[in-house]
């Protein structure tokens, strides 16, 4: 747990902070997503934070902006313990949040957008001409060259995020969340919203700035947060620090332990692809051999998962050979892939690996009813029988096959995606994300059932942006940025700092 | 970041909910048939009760099929219309009033009917084809053309019944063989051959959707597409697979109400739609999808069936019926809804 750090006592002459956490926590079942957290935001300041996915970095904007209750702790305003219960209550203090997902609505105008909620009208009536005209005033003032009276799903993903921007500076904030907010800007519009967060800063408001870009938070920021698995491990002024510092409190070692890899004998190639180019990434040469793991790391968005759902089939691929057990093939479906032996667990289990109310037997089942069917109807007692199997083998904690799947908790749902292939016999297993909200206990398992694919012959993909985990496990480790295969290592063959700085490109 | 996972109530809550409803929708329809027979001395007789079962019949039928295009989370609205426009198909047939197509069946070995038109077994099985052509219809909009159900089914609605009205130039066509017509007012052991044909669709229904893997598809693609897809079901054919079934289920409509009425008629069946799917979700079935059975909509579609003929004997003004329907899919959806929030 790390102590709330003061800006040097004099440095700024505030009498007191604007914001200020005190053990502030929040725990999901099965998981403790933000351990009791110290923290004091500064009127003024610019104050980042930065941590792995998962690390708890969406849990303390969503406590912040009051859309998740929280579990324990204490939130003071100015001085004064707040509820800070809802995203009403939030609005009211002056805590606003921009997204790094624009959340507006495309269909009205720049400026009906940017008064939403707060119109001008005379007497009941919209009064449409001024509010174009006072949005023109408030974008000009910003130095936005944007069209207050045009559609806004008319201008580019990054002008609508200036517009969130600006919707969000302009309502009396002050204190403004900026999650990633540069993920979708060109560098032109990244530096219009830089001058925007400096101004604001100068008016007083404190600003917070979630950002995996290290080359912008030493160019905007004043101070500096590291979240750690749920942990703030460490507050550093941003003139006193400097990459590899921030690097090494991001990447935690205490918990090595729990990468249990066993070394199997390497087999045959299951795998190939040469030059494969889709849907979000080109040319990925690599292969996967019977009993070995191929990591792919890279942030959010590097295009591993394109990378895997166009192998699996879900997208065609434009150019370059998939071999599968060195023959080529053409997959066109999930269904072709299916057929020669893959088994894709996905990123997204809610909306991609369950289906959330139906039961834990059906989703089980799903891959192999074909095997349960005898005649025209499912043999019962086959259907049963194969899903009670994983539901003991895997520990599933579930009230019985009939449960629905959403009543399970995370880690349990993460072993329905996985189970649902273990009687279907692939010889791919491609595992994305699996450990994304799971608890370490469930890791363990889940690392553990890795082992036991291997030893029955198969092979594995595994993608994670949980750099630990994929550095830990893979044989090979495939490194992404920006839909290509920047590099490649061997196990443990480079050091996790030359990795994140691979995947991040600074 | 996963959410707070439910603890184990819901669940059993669930299975308890879907129970009890099963069982109060049996209990509701038992009551009102003792309230009924105490209420009315017409009730409780042979002519009314076949009379009933007729009436429930034609929307059960027409309520199952719609059933399995809701529990993939879509809607099928033109039911009705395939129903009247398949009643105005098997009269051109049955009355021999398609020109040519004796002739060319006749090339083909088939022998032409005895009056004059088609034999009404080759007749009802073109226009079962048809309706399941129109069904195919309707998946490939949804499919491959992305349009909304609502949209699509409710583009056909109305293009139906235009086509129907063209056919028949706006009027009614009489249906004149006794064969065809005789068949509705039939009767096996008491039991209306109109009542013995929901039981001849229910049986294969019943296997299909809850013993068969085609069923359990069909409930994994209401439930998440997308998930089934990546677990390798073929979610394009399980879609066709409704639409093609909803079809069906209304072709067999028109052809009962066809003989029933002894009219072909292209407007005749128009609303049923909505009585059907009233049926559906007052038979438990969710129009969020994923959530629904074979005996919800049967018995949904006698308890309205009941209602309408109750209020009938009973001399209450038949409108209030309208509204008894209105309260209970409020009531009954309300219910769902909540079971849904408890999770």
């Amino acid at each position: 747990m790390a102590t709330a750090l003061k800006l040097s006592a004099t440095a700024r002459a505030f009498d007191g902070p604007i914001l200020e956490l005190r053990g502030l926590e929040k725990r999901y079942t099965g998981t403790h997503a933000l351990k009791p957290a110290d923290l004091a935001f500064e009127a003024g300041e610019i104050h980042a934070i930065i941590g792995e996915n998962g690390a708890g970095k969406s849990t303390l904007i969503k406590l912040l902006t009051g859309v998740t209750p929280r579990s324990g702790g204490e939130i003071i305003w100015k001085g004064k313990p707040t509820d800070l219960s809802t995203p009403h209550e939030a609005i009211g203090l002056g805590i606003n949040a921009v997204h790094q997902e624009v959340v507006l609505c495309p269909h009205l105008s720049v400026a009906a957008n940017i008064f939403l909620g707060d119109e001008n009208t005379s007497h009941g009536i919209l009064r449409a001409r001024t509010m174009v005209r006072d949005a023109q005033k408030i974008l000009d003032d910003l130095g936005f060259a944007l069209p207050a009276g045009a559609m806004l799903s008319s201008l580019t993903i990054g002008q609508q995020q200036l517009i969130a921007t600006a919707r969000a500076a302009t309502r009396g904030t002050q204190f403004l969340i900026f999650d990633e907010p540069t993920a979708y800007l060109t560098r032109q519009e990244a530096a219009q919203l830089f001058a925007l967060i400096r101004r604001l800063k100068s008016e007083g408001v404190t600003c917070v700035y979630i950002s995996h870009r290290m080359e912008e938070i030493f160019e905007l920021a004043d101070r500096v947060s590291v979240l750690r698995d749920g942990t703030l491990v460490g507050t550093r002024l941003v003139g006193e620090t400097n990459e590899q510092e921030l690097i090494s409190l991001m990447i935690n070692r205490s918990i090595d332990q729990i990468y249990h890899k066993d070394s199997f004998q390497i087999g045959a190639p299951i795998l190939e692809t040469r030059k494969l180019s889709g849907k979000g990434f080109a040319d990925v040469s690599l292969t996967v051999h019977a009993g070995e793991i191929v990591g792919l790391y890279g942030l959010i968005g590097a295009g591993r998962s394109e990378f895997v759902t166009g192998v699996y089939g879900r997208y065609p691929t434009t150019s370059g050979d998939i071999l599968w057990q060195d023959k080529p093939v053409r997959i066109n479906s999930e269904r072709d892939a299916i057929r020669l032996g893959m088994a894709l667990a996905p990123e997204s289990r809610r909306d991609q690996g369950l289906c959330l109310n139906l039961s834990v037997g059906l989703n089980l089942n799903l891959p192999i009813f074909d095997r349960l069917t005898r005649g025209l109807t499912i043999n019962g007692k086959l259907e049963h029988d194969a899903a009670d199997q994983q539901i003991s083998d895997l520990r599933i904690k579930t009230n019985g096959r009939n449960a629905l799947a959403l009543s399970l908790s995370g880690g349990n749902q993460q072993k329905i995606v996985i189970g649902k292939w273990l009687n279907h016999g692939a010889k791919l297993f491609i595992f994305d994300e699996p450990t994304v909200g799971v608890d370490v206990g469930t890791k363990a398992e889940i690392y553990r059932l890795f082992s036991r694919l291997l030893a029955g012959g198969a092979g594995i993909i595994l993608i994670s942006s949980y750099l630990p985990e994929v550095y830990e496990l893979s044989d090979q480790l495939h490194v992404f940025r920006a839909g290509r295969q920047v590099s490649s290592h061997g196990h443990k063959a480079a050091s996790h700092e030359q990795i994140l700085t691979e995947a991040i490109g600074v | 970041m996963s959410t707070p996972a439910p603890t184990a109530e819901p669940q059993r809550g669930r299975i308890e909910f879907s129970r009890l409803l099963g069982l109060t929708l049996v209990g509701v329809l038992a009551a009102m048939f003792v309230f009924l027979a105490f209420k009315t001395n017409t009730f409780w007789t042979v002519n009314n009760l076949s009379n009933l079962a007729r009436q429930g019949a034609i929307f059960a039928v027409l309520a199952l099929g719609e059933t399995f295009v809701i529990i993939t989370a879509g809607i099928d609205l033109s039911v009705g219309a395939v129903a009247s426009f398949v009643t105005v198909v098997v009269g051109f047939l049955i009355q021999g009033m398609v020109p040519g197509i004796q002739e060319t069946l006749a090339g083909f070995g088939i022998p032409e009917g005895l009056a004059g038109g088609l034999g009404i077994g080759l007749a009802i099985v073109l226009s079962l084809l048809l309706a399941m052509a129109i069904g195919a219809f309707h998946a490939f909009g949804v499919v491959r053309m992305g349009l909304p159900p609502f949209i699509i089914t409710l583009a056909t609605y109305t293009a139906l019944k235009g086509i129907g009205l063209l056919m028949t130039n706006g009027s009614t066509i009489n249906i004149t063989n006794d064969d065809f017509t005789g068949f509705s007012r039939g009767q096996l052991l008491f039991i209306p051959n109109l009542f013995i044909i929901v039981i001849i669709v229910a049986i294969p229904a019943l296997i299909y959707l809850h013993f068969s893997r085609f069923g359990r598809y069909l409930f994994a693609v209401g439930s998440n597409a997308e998930a089934a897809r990546l677990s390798g079901v073929n979610i394009h054919a399980v879609i066709y697979t409704a639409y093609i079934l909803s079809a069906l289920c209304a072709g067999i409509v028109g052809v009962l109400l066809a003989s029933r009425t002894g009219t072909g008629n292209a407007t005749q069946a128009i609303g049923s739609e909505l009585e059907a799917i009233a049926s559906s979700v007052i038979g438990g079935t969710s129009l969020f999808g994923a959530v629904g059975t074979v005996w919800g909509p049967l018995l949904g579609a006698f308890i309205l069936a009941t209602i309408r003929n109750g209020a009938n004997l009973m001399n209450v003004n038949s409108f209030w019926q309208y509204i008894i329907t209105g309260v209970l899919i409020i009531l009954i959806v309300y219910f769902d809804g909540l079971r849904r929030k408890k999770r």
